[in-house]
């Protein structure tokens, strides 16, 4: 009829249980609210389990007593955990460690801005010596295309002289005649032999 | 302006009549706004194949070789005329290149 259950699937009801006390349903057995009394227990008075009253004085005064033991003892292991815990972390010996850690942690601050300063003025130093180099190569650059378009100049130049020189022998309407007639007293030939040796004879039979 | 080079085949001709032929190319090139630099004589030869041209079938002819500048517009018009033109076998323009200086780069290694 009683069972001891885990989880609560039905209602449940603490009986006797002020402490650390393993709950115990009361649920209704076979039967239901509505069913009639079975006939052998029709006439069943429920009495509560006697007691003798000169052994249950007795039994409570100990039973006080224990339990005043106990608690105290409870409470005591209580008190000096919680002690311990405020010892740990507001004790003398925690504010020493809180101080030492402060300490540290100034300390490293201070280093680390001194590194800091240290790759700032690296890198610095860095920085502007890239900008010279860009500088410099931009400069190098500038006159290379400078010194490019110099030289451009004065190949055209040269191109110019040299063609004014070729035009002195072109073909105008005076010389045409006269450079027919020399023309076809002249026949010029292109044809040549050659070998593996590198020999060039230019000397053909002409048609 | 470009630079051209008129390979010419003029048919096998007398001296006087070439050189009529010749005056009479030359001179319609420069109406038309060319610079004529040189010419040359390749001589009087056999063609390589037998041309008809003309309702005549050629097989000697002369060779000329005329450098000019022109610009490109008129050789259209150039290589019409040219194929008009009775004594002219077979006219050929054709583009001159700017001469790269060639060193000693493709001369077998001694």
């Amino acid at each position: 009829m009683f069972h001891v259950i885990g989880r609560r699937s039905a209602p449940v009801t603490r009986l006797l249980a002020s402490r650390g006390g393993v709950l115990v349903e009361s649920v209704r057995g076979r039967k239901s609210r509505g069913d009639p009394v079975a006939k052998s227990k029709e006439g069943r008075i429920k009495v509560p389990p006697p007691v003798d009253p000169r052994e249950m004085v007795v039994l409570k005064d100990r039973y006080t007593e224990y339990q005043l033991i106990l608690k105290a003892l409870r409470l005591e292991f209580r008190e000096e955990v919680l002690r311990k815990k405020f010892e740990e972390e507001t004790g003398s010996l925690a504010e020493e460690r809180a101080r030492q850690d402060a300490e540290e942690h100034r300390a490293l601050m201070l280093w680390n801005q001194e590194e800091n300063l240290r790759l700032l003025k690296a890198r610095v130093l860095r920085v502007q010596k890239e900008e010279e180099e860009a500088e410099r190569l931009k400069l190098e650059a500038v006159m290379k295309l400078e010194q490019q378009q110099q030289e451009f100049i004065k190949l055209k130049e040269k191109q110019v002289l040299q063609l004014q020189e070729e035009a002195k022998n072109f073909i105008t309407m005076e010389n045409l005649d006269q450079r027919i007639e020399e023309a076809l007293d002249h026949p010029k030939n292109y044809n040549f032999a050659v070998d593996k040796e590198g020999r060039v004879v230019r000397k053909t039979v002409l048609q | 302006m470009p630079r051209y080079e008129l390979a010419l085949i003029l048919k096998a001709m007398q001296r006087p009549e070439t050189a009529a032929a010749l005056r009479r190319t030359v001179e319609t090139l420069m109406e038309r706004g060319a610079v004529v630099r040189n010419l040359e004589n390749l001589g009087e030869r056999l063609l390589p194949y037998k041309m008809s041209k003309h309702n005549q079938r050629h097989t000697r002819g002369s060779y000329f070789l005329v450098d000019f500048y022109a610009a490109p517009s008129i050789l259209n018009e150039l290589l019409d005329h040219l194929h008009r033109d009775v004594d002219v076998v077979r006219p050929t323009v054709l583009k001159k290149e700017e001469q790269v200086s060639t060193s000693i780069c493709c001369g077998a290694p001694r």
